[in-house]
């Protein structure tokens, strides 16, 4: 198990998990949503390849009212 | 509406008001004061949302329905790097390139920071942003922007949420005089129709605003008060007001003026 920071929360996760199966163990209801993982914006197209490590920071966004 | 059309963003719009989302009494309550703005251009953000919660879902379906241009802000970045990232997802999360850059240096009262918002502009305009950097009215911060490429600069009026309106028009004044070209909004500060007029009777190209209008006693009456307010301010502007002076001078004609000169 891994230790990661999800929006602020500490949580523990399996090892090796890409952000796709991170994203659906944590059953996301939100269509429209974002990650950046240490402060840097992670693409749609990698979550796949990108694998959650120990101690990671990682920002889920979603919209909201903003001025 | 106004017959008047310009372009920002490589889009032709008729309001010239960018009109935020937030702090509104309710969902119903924001949708029907952007409806009657007249605004097309609505600005949102992105925040922690947690897991199995869709309030997130729900609020920007009715942004979805309005059918307007969406600027996603930055807010909340303290470096560049944190802006970076932000935009970078909010263009995957909106689905548009145009972000509204606030990098805030001070949380006093959330002045922005010049040397991150250069920083961010910089790199954003490269990767193919169309950025709205918000700043405050320093002329040679406006020259700093411009020279990585900003098209778009946007001022404050005063600080944000203050409601004070604009502290230093003389440096308004200036930023306008010297960048005739580029698109200038007053952003921030804000708190009265009257206000925004003056903004744009100074020749500025837009407004933008949230607080004077979601925290109005009627916010649907207050946004229809500044779309008002606002094409009056370009009219006047258009118009040409005239020279002040220093002493008074009479518009009634003095001649054939009645019982002047009588003998007693």
């Amino acid at each position: 198990m891994i230790k990661v920071s999800i929006n602020g929360k500490i949580t523990e996760l399996e090892d090796n998990l890409n952000i796709k199966q991170m994203i659906n163990i944590l059953d996301y209801k939100t269509e429209s949503f974002a990650v950046a993982i240490n402060t840097t914006f992670v693409s749609i197209e990698k979550y796949g390849e990108t694998i959650i490590q120990n101690g990671d920071t990682i920002d889920i966004l979603a919209p909201v009212q903003g001025g | 509406m106004n017959s008047d059309t310009w372009e920002i963003g490589g889009k032709t719009l008729n309001s010239r008001m960018l009109i935020g989302s937030a702090l509104y009494p309710s969902p119903a309550n924001m949708e029907d004061a952007i409806k009657i703005s007249g605004s097309q251009i609505v600005t949102v953000a992105l925040r922690r949302q947690a897991a199995g919660d869709d309030t997130s879902g729900d609020f920007w379906n009715i942004i979805k329905s309005l059918g307007i241009e969406v600027l996603p802000n930055t807010a909340g970045s303290h470096s560049a790097k944190e802006a970076i990232a932000t935009a970078q997802m909010a263009r995957e999360v909106f689905n548009t390139n145009w972000i509204k850059l606030e990098v805030i240096g001070d949380q006093y009262n959330l002045q922005p920071d010049p040397f991150e918002t250069v920083k961010a502009a910089e790199f954003l305009i490269k990767e193919g942003f169309e950025v709205f950097p918000y700043t405050t009215d320093d002329l040679v911060v406006a020259k700093r922007l411009a020279d990585v490429g900003c098209k778009i600069i946007m001022p404050w009026g005063s600080p944000i949420g203050s409601g004070k309106g604009l502290m230093n028009p003389d440096n308004l004044k200036a930023i306008r005089t010297q960048f005739p070209d580029l698109q200038l909004i007053v952003d921030a500060g804000i708190g009265k129709p009257s206000h925004a007029t003056q903004a744009m009777e100074l020749g500025y190209d837009g407004v933008l605003l949230n607080s004077a209008i979601a925290l109005a006693q009627d916010p649907v009456k207050m946004a229809d008060s500044f779309r008002l307010a606002i094409d009056a301010g370009r009219l006047g502007y258009e118009a040409g007001t005239m020279q002040q002076r220093e002493f008074a001078s009479p518009s009634t004609p003095t001649i054939g003026t009645p019982f002047w000169h009588q003998f007693k």
